[in-house]
């Protein structure tokens, strides 16, 4: 920077120094709206408050949650439908063949049931998963770990604790196992 | 809270290029220290995490609040040893 003024010495008094100090260091005067933060290649982009909104709302864990509830439902309406064509379930001792319009409802009812199965472990697991992220502040491999251990756990108390104990190990290693693969 | 003392022109240049020196000083190591702090070394993936962004938040938060209480207590410190010197000084010069 060159400067015309440069002969000229600017001296400051130490009751200056001080004032200036305290104004320029606090933050409590003071609101900076245009941050330019300076890039190295490309234009300066600066994101609008409304665009920043909306991208913390599409990475908040409610959001989250709910995806996983929806793919997780369609998920296990695809398993369902799958596993209901592979085990038809036959009616006990009824000798007369079901009828067409009677095996789709059954279809539709395991599908059903698997569909809010899936939904329920996903969003747990979501959910769980994404507030203990939050909480310790780090993204590595043992936020996954945790989640099945504790989803695990929750399904797995229906039928009691010790259940509840091997259903938290099994799910833990599971969601490690998918996890490794998934980013490696 | 004081607001500036009054300046003419070729003073208010120099605090402001104080400032912005001082403000991209203070960006430089806060970007640096968060970024040792939050972001593990090696990266796998381009985006960052949720972790990661919750970390960087509280790291900014922390870096910014005790960036401007040190540096209030500085010059109240320095204030004191002013007048302490004043003080001094106007002992002194009666002796004199």
């Amino acid at each position: 920077m060159d400067r015309q003024a440069d002969d000229k010495r600017v001296f400051f008094t130490n009751e200056e120094w001080d004032r200036l100090a305290r104004h320029l260091i606090g933050n409590s005067t003071r609101y900076r709206e245009n941050i330019i933060i300076p890039r190295m290649m490309g234009p300066v982009k600066i994101k609008t408050k409304e665009e920043k909104m909306v991208e913390a709302a599409f990475e908040s864990c409610a959001f989250k949650t709910v995806m996983s509830c929806v793919l997780g439902y369609g998920l296990g309406a695809a398993i369902g439908l799958f596993s209901a064509s592979v085990n038809p379930s036959v009616p006990v001792g009824d000798t007369k063949q079901p009828s067409a319009r009677e095996v789709l409802r059954d279809m539709k009812g395991t599908m059903v049931s698997y569909a809010k199965n899936f939904a329920l472990v996903g969003a747990v697991f979501s959910a769980v998963e994404c507030t203990i992220e939050s909480y310790r502040g780090k993204s590595d491999w043992r936020n996954g770990t945790y989640a099945g251990g504790v989803t695990g756990g929750i399904i797995g108390l229906r039928a009691g604790i010790k259940a509840g104990i091997f259903g938290a190990a099994g799910f833990a290693a599971f969601s490690t196992l998918i996890d490794y693969y998934m980013h490696s | 809270m004081a607001g500036m003392p009054p300046l003419d022109s070729s003073k208010l240049q120099l605090v402001q290029e104080l400032e912005i020196e001082m403000m991209s000083d203070m960006y430089n190591r806060m970007t640096s220290a968060c970024h040792k702090k939050c972001i593990p070394p090696k990266y796998k993936d381009a985006e960052l995490g949720k972790g990661e962004s919750v970390c960087l938040d509280r790291c900014i938060a922390k870096y910014l609040d005790i960036h401007e209480r040190i540096g209030k207590k500085l010059t109240q410190l320095s204030m004191q040893d002013e007048d302490l010197m004043k003080k001094l000084q106007a002992e002194q010069q009666p002796k004199v």
